[in-house]
């Protein structure tokens, strides 16, 4: 589903971010990546969304090489990538139904579509009581779930995940990662960057760590801590 | 197709709502602009019209005092006939140029008039142009004679004043149409700075790039319309009421072309100033 190439990025201000990154990851993966701030983490899922272009190495995505697409096909990768935040990004001044209705009308879906999709989707992340809410009425976790609902209502091949659970409780990140958990068995391939050692060593996922730039590690059940016995593919 | 059309409609007018000052502001900067522009355009075909109609045939005149004795006449037909820098002559009785004044003055003017107050004139093309002034001294001071004019002169004055007053407008209008352009370019940025939030998301789920701009183009699109329909309708008030002679007054042809190019220059103010908004501040 997803292939780094040999893949190097360096900012215009000199500072590598990712240094000769080569990797594969399989559809209805579940990933963690772990690492410092700064490690390239963030650089690692724009290159995924094509916000950035890689220096070198060539990146795939479903087979096809998103350094060749267009500039006016980008939105349509977009829709196949969902995207979660660690500050939400939902819109403070439409509700819960319109953030997702939003998300839906701007991709031009007919409004009888939204109209019986976001109830949907609202009931699988557990919120249809809330759809009417503005995000200021919600805690944090809530928040969190509405802002996967938008990012999944598009059934999306990838969901991208950075540090989702950073601005939560444990209770709302056992909630949040519950529910990313229940889309990856759907099949979509997630990929979560996360500091969040407590629930990287539970899950025990595959981990890729970075550390400037590099990549230091890939454990097929990985743990968070660097201690731990490694397993290099 | 529908669900972006509802969307576009939608969106701009909640922009222009939201900046309603500012639209305002720019819409009266193009009205005001290119109202300027639209009367430089009827003073120029105004002038040009009036030009080709006096300069046909006659180019001096000899008004006789409307009572001259017809030797006085005589005398000076018989002069005109014989000097040899005056090419050609023709006479207008004192009714022909009655009517002539009939056609050319307001009725308040001529209606006060009657046949025994106009003078009767020669009307003569001089053999070269600039003989029209020794023409001029020649007759000035003949008996019966109460004046000799040259329209040429008149109309070159007239022209080049003209020409300066519509340089001035068209100076005025061209500044005045870059405020225009900028104060767009600025209710656009202001409206792309007040829905960051939504363009980030936008972008995010994959919205179209056309999709995300087309509501800030059209947005200034519309201002750039909205100006240039007032400065139409003050175009178009200024071509109906202002009180002008016949030679000057132009036909409904003429007041739709300008109309054109103010409608086509405001949408087009609009439209780049917008579009630059959107290249500069709206990051697709």
């Amino acid at each position: 589903m997803i292939r780094f190439e040999n893949v190097s990025k360096t900012y215009k201000n000199g500072t590598p971010a990712l240094k000769d990154i080569s990797l594969d990851i399989a559809k209805g993966e579940f990933v963690f990546l772990v690492g410092a701030s700064g490690s390239g983490k963030t650089t690692f899922l724009r290159l995924l969304l094509r916000e950035e272009l890689p220096d070198r190495g060539r990146i795939l995505e479903a087979g096809r090489d998103i350094s060749e697409l267009s500039k006016w096909r980008v939105p349509y990768l977009r829709r196949n990538i969902g995207c979660v935040f660690q500050d939400f990004r939902l819109l403070p001044n439409k509700s819960v139904f319109e953030n997702v209705a939003f998300a839906l009308e701007v991709i031009g879906r007919p409004r009888s579509t939204i109209e019986s999709q976001v109830p949907q989707i609202l009931e699988l992340v557990g919120l249809s009581d809330k759809a009417k809410n503005l995000p200021n009425e919600l805690s944090g976790g809530e928040q969190q779930r509405v802002a996967v609902a938008r990012a999944f209502f598009n059934r999306p091949l990838i969901l991208l995940a950075d540090e989702p659970t950073g601005n939560l409780d444990p209770t709302n990140s056992e909630s949040i990662m519950a529910l990313l958990e229940r889309i990856n068995r759907t099949g979509t391939t997630v990929v979560m960057a996360t500091h969040d050692k407590a629930l990287v060593d539970r899950m025990r996922r595959r981990v890729i760590e970075l550390d400037h730039g590099e990549m230091v590690r890939d454990q097929v059940r990985g743990v968070y801590g660097i201690d731990e016995p490694m397993e290099i593919r | 197709m529908r669900v972006y059309l509802r969307y576009a409609v939608k969106e701009t007018l909640a922009n222009l709502w939201r900046n309603r000052m500012m639209t305002i502001a720019a819409v009266l900067t193009v009205a005001v602009s290119l109202s300027l522009v639209g009367a430089a355009l009827l003073l120029k075909q105004s002038a040009a019209q009036a030009s080709a109609q006096w300069q046909q045939g006659t180019r001096v005149t000899v008004w006789m005092q409307p009572n001259a004795s017809t030797s006085e006449l005589a005398n000076v037909r018989s002069q005109l006939a014989t000097l040899p820098i005056v090419k050609d002559c023709v006479f207008n009785s004192q009714a022909q140029d009655y009517q002539e004044a009939k056609r050319i003055l307001p009725q308040s003017e001529w209606s006060v008039l009657s046949v025994s107050d106009v003078p009767s004139s020669f009307r003569c093309v001089p053999t070269v142009p600039s003989d029209a002034f020794v023409v001029m001294s020649t007759f000035k001071n003949e008996p019966g004679v109460y004046n000799v004019t040259a329209p040429e002169q008149q109309i070159r004055q007239m022209n080049s004043a003209i020409r300066i007053l519509q340089i001035v407008f068209l100076a005025l209008a061209g500044v005045l149409l870059l405020s225009a352009t900028v104060l767009i370019l600025n209710t656009i940025r202001m409206a792309i700075f007040a829905r960051r939030r939504e363009v980030s998301v936008m972008k995010l789920v994959g919205a179209t790039n056309w999709f995300i701009r087309i509501p800030y183009i059209t947005e200034g699109f519309i201002q750039g319309l909205l100006g240039s329909l007032v400065a139409v309708l003050a175009v178009t008030a200024l071509h109906t009421w202002y009180p002008l002679h016949n030679e000057f007054q132009l036909d409904t042809t003429a007041l739709l072309g300008t109309n054109l190019v103010v409608l086509v220059v405001g949408v087009v103010i609009g439209s780049v100033g917008s579009a630059l908004a959107i290249r500069r501040f709206l990051d697709v």
